[in-house]
């Protein structure tokens, strides 16, 4: 994969638009920041999908995870008067267990069967918080979850926001860098001949499975915080399958892909409510458009473009 | 007449946005006429888009109306109307994007909407935040009642409705058993659940009270006969959506229900004739001002203006008429302050009172709700009772919130 | 109890035509179509517009349900697909093109058909009384032309040219190709008559159902659970998955009266899946 782009130095520059530059330029735009936010945060939940597509895996079950991490903040913030700082490790620990107990038997499984049984993760979270009586409150769901102390302002929730979309990165991304990301590009590859080398791989499996659900927890979580309500509806199939649009929308060869896509979409989104009527029609046909164009992503944009230059450049007359 | 509504939907979907737009430009050019713009924030795209785009077209039937007859007074000046419309698809997360930008980028102090329990709880925070009334057609108390302010329901609660019609059904039909069934999304189930407290409150018999169908149940003949098997008197389809209502209506008509079924949320008389055919004779719901032999000439003309704007008029628009009068005469009585700073708007609220254009009888329009929460917050609208009868809708009664 | 069998069996006969079109298209080019319910749906609307609103005779709308969605999906294969399949460098993408399909055909009926529900008249009226059990003419009609037209298929698949064509390409596609059947053609006509199935389904539930545009999404998950019980891409798999899951739902609702139901139909299957992820009749496939 040679960058022409030196990966950090976009990556600072991403850093420095997003703690700098919008801050400083969008200060009072409630509206903005709250699109922004929302961005950053499903930006984040997709960096957990890429994950696990970086082991091979198609994880339409982001949604449930999310919920579980929306679930136990609003638990703990309402009933229980938690601290939300107290409140967000702990969710980010419950969706990491649920995974390490669900992903342990049907990390097995791949491609279709492996999508398949994640969408249904999806819908048993919604149905179950749906139906947990008292607990979860049922339908009717948990509202009137308080602002964390420090988060008051539009502000300043977008900044913890951007914050932790940016530590998603830096993580992700020393983690595809390391040895252990080394072993998920194998595992991808090849799962036999990864584990003929002795890899334990289910063990690098569930890692990639629970690092991807920890983020969607406190994606969730972060969420539940900024909204400050929770239902069971708040996450479904759809949500769960717009994470994986992300990832594959802007690339799934680096950790910039689901960002970009998630960056893209929602904002593109607000941009085409202006023509309320066309919105989701115009969404679906740009979506098409950018599978059959760029099946790759956005982020494999550069490298076609200047493949094609290179091509031309280098074009020998036929014979 | 029925003409194919595929053919039309394309053309008025070019007529729909040129309205739209022709809506801005419509106002006379008389030199600085003001404008007053409002929001409408609901669920306009996907399977419920009918209840957002009901929203809108209402409201821009209104605008339209006062718009050609030259604008709407306020004051010393005529205001042409602006509707906003904005499409929270039922997603909390789009919903506090675009209440932000109603209220904070366009600077919007009034929005219609939102549609159900989900998207009007997520915006509570920044309605109340940017003091901007908006007006839910979801019933969730806690929006209501204080501390919270700026919320007004726009139309009677099912709690408020169901309890008035067992009484009537008691009274006149003799029912004692009653069964409740609701799709399982949050705000049906907690009708379902009002429904229920209230019936045992009037000393009905509930043999069913937790049936439940999954929203994206297409074939009800398996939810519907556990409850037809216990032969209650009354079964009331909780909070059903008026797609689902004729499928439910002819299942149980099928499965050899003789009893009575009911409903407290809106229909459409169109959907329940081609769904449920002659079966839904005898089928009462909740209606708006649209039944013919209640409805005044102004309703009739705005059943023109909507019919205009969105192809094809639509019952369960018919509880929607009112939000926007409302908005607007209560602004004309605040004065024009109030168009910036909703508080002078509350101010208004306790003593408002407008005779209502809709019906046919005289009957007035205040703010009510004191009963359920502790402040007028809630569009005193009438309570209109239909019954299906030989495939229209027949006023049964009209009733009122306190 | 007769109610509930009664149930049961409508049920799955009007989910095996869905079940098999999926199927086959899944058999045919290991692909899952997300954009299966909007294709039945289109079909219903098809059934609406020609039989309800126009006027014509059921059978004519029939057959223009089956036509419509039968091209789409022909239209689908030859640009979207075919394309895609060679140019990705991940097998994820064509399932991702799949739902990018399935938001496209979501919006664009939302747009040309408007959001209201519909419903068309009946074609025969009348309720039979089985043993205490109530089954409706109308869906009487629906199983025996869901069996006759599943019939019709199995016996295209199993004796025609093409169908042998579409078995083989099932089957080990590079022995196919080696055998000198026509991939593209098959694959079309693969899609067109899986689509077709889909849409042949929804014109034949729309006069018990009726339909609106946003149905589809879930028709499209009801079609999943059931390749995922029976085993995707085999025949009797599908078949297996819509008895399975027209019984579950139809006792289900008879014992619990509402979401647990379909909580515990997930739960099952998950649980199922993790211990036989190829279904009950499909073959291991990783």
């Amino acid at each position: 994969m040679m960058q022409r782009f030196p990966a950090l130095a976009g990556f600072i520059l991403f850093a420095a638009v997003m703690l700098i530059a919008i801050p400083l330029l969008l200060a009072g735009q409630g509206y903005w920041l709250t699109v922004l936010t929302t961005a950053a945060l499903l930006a984040f939940g997709s960096i957990g999908v890429w994950l696990t597509f970086a082991i091979g895996r198609i994880n339409i079950a982001q949604g449930a995870f999310a919920l579980i991490g929306g679930y136990v903040v609003a638990i703990l913030c309402t009933r229980y008067h938690t601290s939300f700082w107290i409140a967000l490790p702990l969710s980010v620990l419950a969706a990491m267990l649920v995974a390490t107990l669900v992903g342990w038997p049907i990390l097995r499984l791949r491609g279709v069967y492996f999508a398949m049984i994640t969408l249904s993760l999806t819908e048993v979270a919604s149905l179950a918080f749906l139906n947990g009586g008292s607990f979860t409150e049922g339908a009717s769901g948990i509202t009137s979850i308080p602002r964390p102390a420090l988060l008051s302002s539009s502000l300043a929730i977008y900044i913890a926001s951007a914050l932790l979309l940016l530590i998603g990165i830096v993580v992700a991304w020393r983690f595809a860098v390391s040895p252990a990301g080394a072993v998920f590009r194998s595992l991808r590859q090849g799962e036999e001949l990864a584990a003929s080398l002795g890899i334990n791989i289910a063990r690098y499996r569930l890692l990639a499975f629970i690092a991807s659900s920890g983020m969607g927890g406190a994606a969730g979580a972060m969420f539940a915080a900024f909204q400050q309500n929770i239902f069971p509806t708040s996450y479904t199939v759809n949500d769960s399958v717009n994470f994986m649009l992300y990832c594959f929308l802007g690339g799934l060869q680096s950790v910039a892909g689901p960002v970009v896509g998630a960056f893209l979409l929602v904002i593109a989104f607000q941009l085409l409510s202006a023509i309320q009527r066309f919105q989701a029609l115009l969404y679906g046909i740009f979506m098409i458009a950018a599978m059959l164009f760029l099946p790759n992503g956005l982020m494999s944009l550069p490298q076609l473009l200047l493949a094609r230059r290179d091509r031309r450049a280098d074009a020998v007359p036929p014979r | 007449m029925k003409t194919p509504a595929l053919k039309r939907r394309h053309l008025l979907a070019a007529a729909g946005g040129a309205a739209v737009a022709a809506a801005g430009l419509a106002r006379p050019a008389i030199a600085a006429m003001k404008t007053f713009r409002v929001g409408v924030l609901g669920v306009m795209s996907g399977p419920d888009a009918a209840w957002g785009l009901h929203n809108k077209y209402c409201a821009i039937a209104t605008a339209n109306m006062y718009n050609e007859a030259g604008g709407f007074p306020i004051g010393d000046d005529k205001y042409g109307i602006d509707v906003v419309a904005m499409d929270d698809q039922l997603d909390p997360k789009i919903a506090v994007a675009a209440a932000e930008k109603l209220t904070q980028e366009d600077g919007l102090r009034y929005v219609i909407g939102p549609n159900v329990d989900t998207t009007a709880l997520s915006i509570k925070p920044v309605m109340e935040r940017n003091k901007a009334i908006y007006i839910p057609y979801a019933f969730n108390k806690t929006l209501y009642t204080p501390p919270a302010e700026n919320a007004i329901l726009g139309m009677i609660a099912s709690y408020e409705a169901g309890p008035i019609i067992y009484k009537y059904l008691m009274q006149t039909k003799g029912i004692k058993t009653i069964a409740f069934l609701a799709a399982n999304q949050p705000d049906p189930l907690n009708q379902q659940q009002a429904g229920v407290a209230a019936a045992e409150k009037l000393g009905l018999d509930v043999l069913v009270k937790d049936a439940t169908y999954q929203a994206s149940a297409t074939d009800f003949f398996p939810i519907v006969s556990p409850i037809v098997k216990k032969k209650p008197d009354l079964i009331v389809f909780s909070g059903v959506a008026p797609a689902t209502a004729p499928l439910l209506i002819k299942s149980a008509r099928e499965l050899g229900y003789q009893g009575l079924l009911s409903t407290e949320t809106a229909q459409d008389i169109k959907i329940l004739n081609e769904g449920a055919g002659k079966y839904a004779e005898g089928f009462i719901s909740v209606g708006g001002a649209s039944t013919p032999e209640i409805r005044s000439a102004y309703m009739e003309d705005f059943v023109k203006a909507y019919t205009k704007a969105a192809g094809q008029w639509d019952d369960e628009a018919g509880t929607k008429v009112y939000a926007l009068e409302m908005i607007l005469h209560t602004i004309a009585k605040a004065g024009p302050q109030a168009i910036g700073d909703s508080s002078v708007y509350k101010a208004a609220i306790g003593s408002f009172a407008m005779p209502n254009p809709f019906l046919k009888s005289a009957s007035t329009l205040r703010y009510v709700g004191d009963a359920y929460f502790g402040q007028k917050r809630q569009i005193g609208v009438p309570m209109v009772v239909n019954e299906v009868k030989d495939g229209s809708f027949e006023t049964l009664f009209v009733g009122s919130v306190a | 109890m007769a109610q509930i069998l009664i149930d049961g069996c409508v049920l799955a006969a009007s989910y095996a035509l869905i079940a098999l079109g999926i199927t086959l298209i899944f058999s045919i080019m290991r692909l899952l179509n997300f954009a299966h319910g909007e294709l039945f749906m289109i079909g219903a609307f098809m059934v609406y517009y020609v039989y309800g609103a126009w006027h014509l005779p059921f059978a004519v709308g029939l057959l223009v349900a089956a036509l419509v969605p039968a091209l789409i999906g022909a239209g689908f294969e030859k640009f979207l697909f075919r394309r895609v399949m060679r140019i990705a460098t991940r097998e994820e993408n064509t399932m991702l093109l799949a739902v990018g399909t399935a938001i496209l055909l979501d919006n664009v009926a939302l747009f040309l058909f408007g959001e209201e529900q519909h419903g068309v008249p009946e074609t025969i009226s009348g309720v039979l009384q089985i043993e205490g059990g109530f089954l409706p003419y109308q869906r009487l009609l629906v199983v025996v032309m869901s069996l006759v037209l599943i019939a019709l298929l199995l016996l295209f698949v199993q004796y025609s040219r093409p169908g042998r064509a579409m078995r083989a390409l099932a089957q080990d596609r590079d022995a196919a190709l080696l055998m000198g059947v026509d991939v593209d053609r098959t694959s079309m006509l693969g899609f067109a008559i899986g689509a077709g199935l889909a849409g042949l389904a929804g014109g034949l539930l729309v006069t018990i159902q009726g339909v609106n545009a946003g149905i589809g999404v879930d028709i499209s998950i009801k079609a999943f659970i059931m390749i995922m019980i029976g085993g995707a891409g085999v025949v009797s798999g599908a078949l297996l998955g819509a008895l399975v899951l027209g019984f579950a739902e139809s006792v289900g609702y008879a014992l619990l009266p509402g979401s647990e139901t379909y909580l515990l139909i997930f739960v099952a299957l998950v649980l199922f899946l993790i211990v036989r992820p190829q279904g009950i009749m499909g073959h291991p496939w990783g």
